[in-house]
């Protein structure tokens, strides 16, 4: 009888991890999301359920897994179903490569950020999936916005992180958290602030978050994509949602704010707290700005995100190669 | 290990087998596509199996990523539904030619292979993104400069139609 291999348990350990902190940190997230645009918007939010209302989102999934699932006349049934699966199912594996602490990493692989960006890519083909498989016009046009506007914001999303790995040496995020420091001075957003920028409005875009949250937009597609999906249908596309917010803003956590890094508490403490600090900038985002139209939208990117990702590129490998001669 | 090896080889064979059937024979179109997404996912695991893990995200990350959803934007433009005329089944004729055409691509490459292999190690070895870097500029190059001239050349040509059609109207 051989023993289990270290890495396995490893993967192990960590899905079963992943597994629990998604649903938890799905709960909290509606919490804050509704309590911030309570008071953003001049009213106390939910509070009747618990303390300041924080077991209202505990009630609300309660209610969502057990309402019916309903699939409407005409919809392509294996397509329908397999939207919101294949939605959640590659989350699963973006939590994997994390560097929640020194040493403290599900999977290690050293194309960690490659690996997210590959899988991150899934989300886009389960709101395309969603849209059309629901045979709703509402669906349809919400996939083909979700199509126009994840394949504009992966590129520059792309080139930003390029710019980072390359100042780093490596695709590895353990090891671009290794080669930052304990002070901000010390991380990555002080010699890359653009590529930090172009990350997160894209970041923004790729997750379908407003003021980019066009395939979805409640005020002219009713619901978009998921205008279909009842109970858990819509519970597993909201959750992936959610979950890949955590995922960007690790991901931005480890490439530019020097992921564990920070004096006195212990690292994965200070890992939690810059990822909360970027979801609850996300929130404040959201409820801040007003949702671009469609051709705003595009001209953010091809006019300005994506010619200043190149420039900003450029001027990166130029550095980087003179630092080598100097 | 080698057993383990052996059956993931056939668990991601099925995958691309059944992925490219559902692409080829499916009556929706978008059903055809997620077939081709499923081979697209199954020859990304071989590379894993290859240990060329940057090959393998790659071709998730280019072919599911970006050109399975461009084939879709295409679709979606379309308005195809099922009942469409590419749902009817092709006559026996084309069928006849289609199935001549994979066999004898299919038994050059086969019969290419299976008499004049390659040298190779008994386990895969990882090659580091380094090294495919410098492969790609120093004895590849000129091969690595040629792809990039194919996509000009598409590139130029998409824009020259969405042109003409902008100057016709």
């Amino acid at each position: 009888m051989n023993a289990i291999p270290a890495e396995l348990l490893n993967i192990l350990i960590g899905l079963v991890a992943v597994a629990a902190s998604v649903g938890l940190i799905g709960l909290v997230m509606v919490w804050v999301e509704r309590k911030v645009a309570g008071h953003i918007q001049r009213r106390p939010g939910p509070y009747e359920v618990g303390p300041s209302g924080a077991l209202q989102p505990l009630c609300d999934a309660l209610k969502l897994v057990g309402k019916q699932l309903f699939m409407p006349l005409g919809a392509d049934p294996i397509l329908f179903w397999l939207a919101p699966v294949l939605a959640f199912l590659p989350v699963l594996l973006l939590f994997l490569p994390l560097p929640v602490g020194d040493g403290l990493q599900a999977l290690d692989v050293n194309l960690g950020v490659l690996l997210i960006l590959a899988f991150s890519g899934l989300a886009v083909l389960s709101v395309l999936l969603a849209g059309w498989a629901s045979n709703n016009k509402y669906g349809l046009l919400g996939a083909a916005r979700g199509v126009a506007q994840a394949v504009a914001y992966e590129i520059p999303l792309l080139l930003s992180v390029l710019a980072v790995s390359f100042v780093a040496g490596s695709l590895d995020l353990a090891q671009v958290v290794k080669g930052q420091g304990t002070w901000p001075w010390n991380w990555n957003i002080m010699t890359q602030p653009l590529a930090f920028l172009i990350y997160i409005v894209s970041a923004l875009g790729e997750t379908n978050r407003a003021p980019f949250d066009l395939p979805e937009a409640e005020s002219e597609l009713t619901a978009g994509f998921h205008t279909e999906y009842s109970g858990m249908g819509f519970g597993l596309f909201f959750l992936a949602e959610y979950a890949n917010m955590v995922v960007v803003c690790s991901v931005a956590t480890a490439l530019f704010l020097g992921g564990w890094h920070g004096p006195v508490l212990p690292g994965p403490v200070w890992f939690v707290l810059k990822v909360s600090a970027l979801m609850l900038l996300m929130v404040f985002v959201r409820w801040t700005y007003p949702r671009v139209r469609f051709d705003q939208l595009l001209v953010i990117n091809w006019k300005w995100l994506l010619p200043l990702a190149v420039a900003n590129l450029l001027l990166t490998a130029f550095f980087v190669k003179l630092a080598q001669f100097a | 290990m080698e057993n383990i090896a052996k059956i993931v080889f056939g668990f991601y064979t099925l995958i691309i087998l059944g992925g490219s059937l559902v692409a080829v024979g499916a009556k929706s179109l978008v059903r055809a596509m997620v077939g081709l997404i499923a081979t697209l996912m199954g020859v990304a695991g071989m590379y894993m199996l290859l240990n060329a893990q940057f090959m393998a995200l790659m071709q998730i990350l280019i072919y599911v990523g970006a050109v399975c959803v461009l084939i879709f934007f295409a679709i979606m433009l379309t308005r195809a539904d099922a009942g469409g005329e590419e749902a009817d089944s092709a006559p026996l004729r084309q069928n006849l030619l289609a199935l001549t055409a994979v066999l004898s691509v299919g038994g050059i490459l086969g019969w290419l292979v299976l008499t004049r292999p390659l040298a190779t190690t008994g386990t895969p070895v990882e090659v580091s993104i380094e090294n495919l870097g410098l492969g790609l500029l120093g004895p590849y190059g000129l091969a690595f400069e040629l792809i990039s001239v194919v996509l000009l050349v598409s590139m130029a040509g998409a824009v020259l139609l969405a042109w003409e059609r902008r100057n016709g109207k």
